[in-house]
């Protein structure tokens, strides 16, 4: 159990160490920026100048190509993390993670007629397979809602499950056939299912910005009453939570998180699914601590994998998974008796 | 004391009633005709046969099952026109048995039961947490709390779920079968917590099914039969042999000797 103040110090650490990784991880690259230098280009950037302005290239480096991956990535990773572990409270379902809703084969789907449609170089300009990704994902999500009736008070949660699985397994159906008859653009769709952080410059993160931040910071807020929740609705109900009010608006900023998410950097996986999990082993279920932490180790996570993805060329799905299965299994080894999934 | 609903200690005082409430889902009545009426610091104990609607009586007096027609009292007021919020600040109910999702230690969980105390997203006090280490002692649980509440035997997770009501500090404690999984000494030990309750002016409301207990502890019980209560009194006049018998369809002969 943890106290406020021992939440608040934890907290208060995650995002030192948060913004000390931020900075080796711009100075990480083929251009090598040291430390020193990036944090006077930042505090340059903001107007609090140190007096000599720093090289001009290594300027241009920093703020338009490897700041807005950076913020990407710090800003996604802890979205999807905060949206794993809400879904997971949620669905008290320690498998569920921020696509289990079918907000990833939605995207997927979204982004790949997109690709498809004639006009996709300028669309793929303008943000047009982002927009339809994000639009896919919130449509998915719309399905599965209306089917699984979230909210009504009638639904029960093997059948939002189910319902979300066969959604998803039903768009997915529909990419497999969009895939086959992509010819030439093959490629394209493939490396939107691959997901990265390649494309992300800051006009589309400008554009993800809003969604993104706000839904997170809002569930991140709201863990009184997921805590209630571990209880289940009724137990929930007895501690005074309005269940049905707070199912729907959990499940609509998660999935907004997820939506725009996926549609700035496409599929990356195991992020929203580990992060909770080792936040739990560390602080316990209560959600109050576990959101907010979450969102920085998400971000962490992401913020590494990535830096190692853009130096070594790999996949930055990849390397979540490398770098976060392990550690999750090396946890669970450890303290087997203390934490069974 | 918490933050709870004005209370006159006065034995007039509705801290829990209900006006003629009946509930039917899909069109099978569930409760009928129910009228009751309790008081400040009573100890009440409600009886019947499987499927009589004892659980259903408790969750309409705690407004988790919405009544089809009548009015359900709580603290005086309509409970309808009460938030949820308020209404745990009420009344706690110790329900069925403890499900979690996560490991859970028994301390974390019976801190949650001070959430209607507090709000906004910070996580328990230092008061909350002494809160719940208090109800743990208090129902001889103590030495669990640092153990994952899944990995508990049904007795033990009986004896937290009973302390995450009681960390709710609430005038009314509502219990749907306590006692079930435990053995002679903790049914001893929580039998006895029931009665300390309602001596420090609590109100118990509580599903049993041991008659045997209820005679002994209950100085009012309600019997169930159908969706109705067919016996509200003390119990050597409802839990009498022919009573007892017509409640539960079993010859009188027989319930003579319960």
């Amino acid at each position: 159990m943890r106290s406020q103040q021992s939440l608040r110090t934890l907290l208060t650490a995650g995002v030192a160490l948060l913004a000390a990784v931020a900075i080796l991880a711009i100075g990480v690259g083929s251009v090598a920026i040291p430390p020193t230098e990036v944090i006077g280009i930042l505090m340059h950037g903001i107007g609090v100048g140190t007096g000599a302005a720093a090289d001009a290239g290594s300027t241009a480096i920093v703020v338009e190509l490897r700041l807005p991956r950076i913020a990407a990535a710090i800003l996604v990773g802890g979205a999807l993390a905060v949206a794993g572990g809400v879904f997971q409270s949620l669905l008290r379902n320690p498998l569920a993670d921020p696509y289990v809703l079918g907000t990833s084969s939605g995207a997927a789907l979204g982004a790949a007629v997109a690709i498809l449609v004639p006009i996709s170089g300028v669309a793929w300009e303008l943000g047009g397979v982002q927009l339809a990704a994000f639009a896919g994902a919130l449509a998915a999500v719309g399905i599965v809602w209306r089917v699984a009736g979230i909210g009504s008070g009638e639904e029960r949660i093997a059948s939002v499950l189910l319902v979300g699985y066969a959604v998803a397994s039903l768009l997915a159906a529909a990419l497999s056939l969009v895939m086959l008859m992509s010819g030439a653009n093959l490629r394209a769709i493939f490396g939107f299912l691959l997901g990265g952080l390649d494309g992300v410059t800051w006009p589309r993160l400008a554009a993800a910005a809003l969604p993104l931040v706000l839904a997170t910071l809002l569930l991140a807020i709201r863990g009184r009453p997921l805590a209630a929740l571990l209880l289940g609705d009724e137990g929930a109900a007895h501690l005074g939570v309005e269940v049905r009010r707070e199912r729907r608006i959990s499940v609509a900023l998660a999935s907004l998180a997820t939506a725009a998410a996926v549609a700035l950097v496409g599929l990356i996986g195991f992020v929203g699914l580990v992060v909770p999990h080792l936040i739990r082993l560390a602080v316990g279920p209560d959600p109050r601590a576990v959101l907010p932490l979450s969102a920085i180790g998400g971000a962490l996570l992401l913020l590494v994998a990535d830096s190692v993805a853009r130096t070594i060329g790999i996949p930055v799905g990849v390397i979540t998974a490398l770098i976060g299965a392990p550690f999750l299994l090396w946890l669970l080894h450890r303290s087997r008796r203390g934490y069974a999934l | 004391m918490p933050e709870q609903p004005d209370m006159t200690p006065d034995a007039s005082y509705e801290l829990l009633g209900a006006r003629d409430v009946h509930v039917s889902i899909d069109g099978v009545q569930i409760l009928r005709e129910i009228n009751l009426k309790i008081g400040v610091a009573e100890r009440v104990a409600i009886v019947g046969a499987n499927g009589a609607g004892k659980t259903s009586l408790l969750r309409a007096l705690s407004g988790t099952l919405p009544v089809t027609s009548g009015e359900v009292i709580l603290c005086t007021e309509p409970i309808t026109r009460l938030s949820r919020a308020t209404i745990a600040r009420s009344i706690a109910v110790v329900g069925a048995d403890l499900a979690l999702p996560f490991a859970t230690r028994a301390d974390e969980l019976v801190a949650l039961g001070r959430l209607p105390h507090g709000s906004g997203p910070s996580g328990p006090t230092a008061h909350d947490r002494e809160r719940a280490a208090a109800a743990l002692e208090r129902v001889g649980a103590a030495h669990l709390a640092a153990r994952d509440v899944r990995t508990l035997s049904a007795g033990e997770r009986q004896l937290v779920a009973i302390a995450l009501g009681l960390a709710q500090e609430t005038p009314i404690l509502a219990l749907d079968e306590p006692t079930v999984h435990l053995d002679l000494k903790h049914r001893v030990e929580v039998a006895d917590l029931l009665v300390s309750l309602a001596d420090r002016a609590r109100t118990v409301v509580a599903i049993f099914h041991e008659l045997d207990m209820v005679r002994d502890l209950f100085p009012r019980v309600i019997v169930m039969k159908g969706g109705r209560i067919v016996g509200d009194g003390a119990p050597s006049e409802v839990l009498s042999a022919t009573r007892v018998a017509d409640a539960w369809e079993i010859p009188v002969e027989r319930a003579a000797r319960l």
